[in-house]
């Protein structure tokens, strides 16, 4: 029997990713391109499908048009005579006059959609993680808990706990503790060095999470979010129990990233590269489904000299002439000309580094032209100056600006 | 004195709940429809509202969440003859459910218990 028969799946996509600004400014954040061929979305989308999970619903909100666009064009692949779908779901305004609130009002404002569901279980996932989870294993630790919440979480060093919602956990992991990005939380149990930090993947009883979110919508304090509001109001009251993402054998914590902010958007890449990469797409195992180019195969160009590409991703259609590639990840159709050097850099679709230019440490948006000669992450101050640039230095470059030659 | 609102098609029904929760100390509304009941909740106060489900037009199930958006805090019963209903989780969203019956001893406990009683 299909297990998933009794579970519905709700990915949540409509955050306005303000932190990614200017990436996001047209586009949900679930929608930007990742990994050279990927949006974000299609991480998560892929867990669920190599879980052998099909029906699956997409709360989309702010840029959902880029959204939408994305699941038809790359995730067209269901078949809804057989019970499978993907749909992406905005908000409705049936019921209620307003857009989502938060995590858990999206969840409220589609009570309708359960109701004709009747799930046992329903998933709750994010759209802007990147890592390769089996939902299946965490169904079964669900079940065997008799949880009516079980979050899953990564183990993470407890000086780093001042980023996440941290869980803290009895010797059965049953969650006794949430702690807010705290400074000092408890270690884990047996484990002292390390905490449990909330995924934001979240597996309810459906009818626990029905009664929830209702409870949670007549709250007049609430921010209507799991984490801060529903997981912290059903600890002391319910069965809610963590699910630790690590390796059984070795204990290692598995990959998971929060592409929340640039720095991490750009550090999630350079994880990508090199002959171990830390998250390797190169996986028989776990496929990870991308959007399809009509592009021909990369091409390099040799002339007078070479082309020097290392611990790179180069999609199709891209033509690289005479130039240096180095630590960076080219999206389809991008072209750099003879002499140019790109260095730890991410370049989105059709972007064009001209004869000589040099770009380093920069994320650049879809068609941007770079002129021949021009210099781009090597004077902090002139960068700032025509584009934004993070604490840790990167230079983003957005597509509605021109590029003068220098 | 609490104000409660009577929504049912039925207007035997509703003249009888009138008569009844006023002589138990409620000020009293009406409404025959749940687009008429919308309305009075967004514009007059309010303390509870007794919701039939099945109507003609919109149903109370669907009536429901849009009234809590309208009003936060907003008690709501759902009185109906129909014991199904019970099933929907939209139905989840009421305070309480009270199945119809002649006597509404049952539903005069589930409003005291929700807003206190009446001033007679």
């Amino acid at each position: 029997m299909d297990r998933f028969k009794t579970l519905t799946t709700i990915i949540m996509a409509g955050g306005r990713g303000e932190r990614l600004f200017p990436l996001t400014r047209d586009k949900a954040k679930p929608a930007i391109t990742f990994g050279g061929i990927y949006r974000i979305i299609d991480f998560t989308l892929s867990n669920c499908f190599n879980s052998g999970i099909r029906r699956i619903y997409v709360l989309s909100q702010y840029g959902s048009f880029s959204l939408d666009q994305h699941l038809r064009v790359a995730w067209n692949i269901m078949h809804p005579d057989l019970g499978e779908y993907i749909y992406s779901v905005p908000p409705q305004q049936i019921t209620v006059n307003r857009w989502y609130r938060g995590t858990a009002d999206s969840i409220y404002q589609n009570l309708n959609l359960l109701d004709q569901e009747r799930p046992r279980q329903v998933l709750i996932l994010s759209g802007d993680h990147v890592y390769k989870m089996d939902y299946a294993a965490m169904l079964d630790f669900h079940l065997s808990r008799e949880a009516d919440l079980t979050v899953a979480a990564v183990m993470v060093p407890r000086s780093e706990s001042r980023s996440f919602g941290i869980l803290s956990v009895d010797g059965d992991s049953r969650v006794v503790d949430f702690l807010e990005k705290p400074a000092a939380p408890p270690g884990l149990p047996g484990n002292p060095d390390f905490c449990l930090g909330s995924m934001g993947v979240y597996l309810f009883r459906a009818g626990t999470l029905v009664q929830e979110v209702i409870r949670d919508a007549k709250q007049k304090d609430s921010h209507h979010d799991f984490g801060r509001d529903i997981i912290p109001s059903m600890m002391k009251r319910l069965r809610v129990f963590a699910y630790n993402f690590h390796h059984p054998a070795t204990g290692a914590p598995h990959y998971w990233r929060d592409i929340g902010r640039l720095d991490a958007y750009f550090a999630a890449h350079q994880d990508l590269l090199g002959e171990h990469p830390v998250f390797d797409l190169f996986d028989p195992v776990w496929p990870v489904r991308g959007h399809l180019s009509l592009s021909p195969p990369a091409r390099f160009v040799s002339g007078k000299k070479g082309v020097e590409v290392s611990d790179s991703f180069i999609a199709s259609g891209c033509v690289i002439q005479e130039a240096m590639v180095r630590r960076s990840v080219l999206s389809p159709q991008v072209a750099v000309g003879p002499g140019a050097r790109v260095e730890e850099a991410v370049l989105w679709d059709g972007v064009e580094v001209g004869a000589g230019a040099r770009v380093r440490r920069a994320i650049i948006e879809d068609k941007v032209k770079i002129p021949p000669k021009f210099s781009l992450g090597f004077d902090r101050e002139a960068d700032a100056r025509r584009f934004p640039v993070t604490e840790e230095g990167l230079v983003i470059v957005p597509n509605n600006v021109v590029l003068e030659e220098d | 004195m609490k104000t409660i609102l009577v929504v049912d098609d039925d207007l035997n029904l509703r003249n009888l709940l009138e008569e009844e929760l006023r002589e138990n100390g409620y000020q009293v509304l009406v409404a025959g429809n749940a687009m008429e009941a919308l309305a009075i909740v967004q514009n007059q106060p309010l303390d509870l509202v007794i919701l039939d489900i099945r109507m003609p037009g919109m149903d109370g199930l669907e009536a429901l969440p849009r009234m809590l958006g309208l009003k936060e805090g907003l008690k709501v019963i759902l009185h109906t003859a129909y014991s199904q209903y019970k099933e929907s989780f939209m139905s989840w969203a009421a305070d309480a459910y009270v199945v119809k019956s002649a006597d509404i001893t049952e539903l005069r406990a589930k409003i005291s218990e929700l807003i206190g009683a009446g001033q007679p």
